[in-house]
């Protein structure tokens, strides 16, 4: 059991100290989500429409969209120079490959989220700081279900030729319930409603991540397989 | 595994893609410590063979078992006992050869993967560039830290698909020796190449594999080079003329 954890902070390291020397993924998740939020506040009244209605939409657009961009870039790292193959023929069970990629991309998301949750704040006027604890709790679930559902489309699209195209096409439709769920708690929360008011979202939410992973460790052999 | 035992077993081996036929009906075994060259033009279904010996795809008939384990069960610990080097180095570009290794070395669940990696880097002549990126390497550099990564958890059997291609002779030469001193220790290593005199030089048996068969298979002791040779370029040149039949 000790090999299996073993092996899966091994495939986070190593994509840390990959993303330590190119920083590539965060600062292009960053820039894409920064960009959605200011094309949002410039094209919304905010004198007409509630921030606290329009910016739970606008913040979820930002941070899917930009993880879309992390997500893809996740096994193209693999991909390059047969690195996949490489790791196909250690000694490992497959779903460490699943757990490791995972864990990163759920991390390097994180960090994004926490740089444009301030800016988000500050463009939108929206006090997050009396929500914080519950609001970080939603954006957690929500990263996590993307995360889930988002590594094994991306290691199912790597192997396409149209793999940009593709990832997006299969992703969105599965997330809904997801995306409804933490927009929907995110909006609440905003309009101070409390988190234990709202257990039925959190429970779909939660439910989805796990269906989702569970998904994921039945069938990542099979889709990492060529 | 033990000593007497096969350390592969090929029999009736197919692989299909639609109506191609990339491996046909192969049958051969190799015993530990023998090393198989097997040539072929390009298309044969060389590399198709060795992805299948090493487990990365599976067969559609046939069986083949390496350290005594089926191929097609995908286990674990037959994993433990291959190494492989293919055309794709298997390295990250933006780590060094001792990020690299280190992270296989973890992959393996070897203890002190930092000394194990330093000393297979030692090995392959790559101590001044430990800490400089792969994406710098040359061709025959990536090639020898190939070979590390594929050494590094001391692996039985090793698998080499085409490892001279874009060699130039000094690190041709250097690979051809480290070559040797793993058949010396025993390995059993399967090779496909296209360069017969490196080929024919280190191998214990020789295989000509065109369109999925093996259509020859026998101990280098009882190869007439020549003939061999011969009979090498006619498989490349009919290859040739059935490709651009193909094409029209």
């Amino acid at each position: 059991m000790n090999l299996y954890f073993n092996q899966i902070a091994a495939i986070v390291w190593k994509d840390f100290v990959t993303e330590l020397k190119t920083r590539e993924l965060l600062s292009a998740m960053f820039i894409f989500a920064l960009l959605v939020i200011l094309i949002f506040i410039f094209s919304i009244n905010l004198s007409i429409v509630k921030a606290s209605e329009v910016g739970p939409g606008v913040l979820w657009v930002a941070f899917l969209f930009a993880g879309t961009i992390g997500l893809n870039r996740s096994f193209m790292l693999e991909k390059e120079n047969g690195c996949l193959m490489g790791l196909m023929l250690v000694p490992a069970d497959r779903t460490t490959i699943y757990f490791g990629k995972l864990i990163s991309n759920f991390i390097f998301l994180s960090i994004m989220e926490l740089f444009i949750l301030p800016l988000f704040m500050i463009f939108f006027n929206i006090d997050i700081l009396e929500h914080l604890g519950p609001l970080l709790m939603v954006i957690f679930l929500g990263t996590l279900g993307f995360c889930a559902l988002g590594t094994l489309l991306s290691s199912l699209s790597s192997n396409l030729k149209t793999r940009e195209i593709m990832l997006p096409i299969l992703l969105y439709p599965l997330l809904i319930p997801i995306v409804i769920g933490v927009v929907r708690m995110t909006g609440q929360l905003l309009e101070g409603v409390p988190l234990l008011d709202m257990m039925k979202w959190v429970g779909l939410t939660a439910s989805f991540d796990i269906i989702y992973i569970g998904v994921s460790i039945m069938t990542i052999d099979h889709i990492l397989e060529e | 595994m033990e000593s007497d035992e096969n350390a592969m077993e090929v029999r009736q081996l197919r692989k299909s893609f639609g109506v191609l036929k990339a491996v046909d009906g192969i049958d051969f075994e190799l015993k530990q410590g023998e090393f198989l060259t097997v040539f072929g033009p390009n298309g044969a279904g060389k590399t198709t063979l060795i992805k299948i010996l090493s487990g990365l795809t599976q067969p559609t008939s046939g069986t083949a078992k390496i350290a005594g384990f089926d191929v097609t069960e995908g286990n674990v610990e037959m994993r433990k006992e291959i190494g492989v080097i293919s055309h794709a180095t298997a390295l990250y570009a933006d780590l060094t050869p001792l990020e690299n290794l280190m992270f296989f070395a973890r992959m393996h669940g070897l203890s002190q993967p930092e000394e194990k990696a330093l000393k297979v880097i030692g090995e392959v002549g790559l101590s001044q560039r430990r800490n400089d990126r792969v994406r710098t390497f040359s061709r025959g550099m990536l090639q020898r830290l190939s070979i590390a990564r594929a050494i590094l958890h001391d692996p039985a059997i090793l698998f080499l698909d085409e490892p001279f291609t874009g060699l130039d002779i000094h690190a041709s030469n250097v690979l051809k020796e480290h070559l040797k001193r793993l058949h010396n220790r025993r390995r059993t290593i399967l090779m496909t190449t296209h360069d017969i005199s490196c080929g024919l030089e280190m191998c214990d048996r020789v295989a000509l594999q065109v369109q999925g068969k093996f259509a020859f298979l026998e101990n280098i002791a009882d190869v007439n080079r020549d003939k061999f040779e011969s009979m090498y370029f006619d498989a490349v040149r009919d290859n040739q003329f059935v490709m651009e039949i193909g094409s029209q």
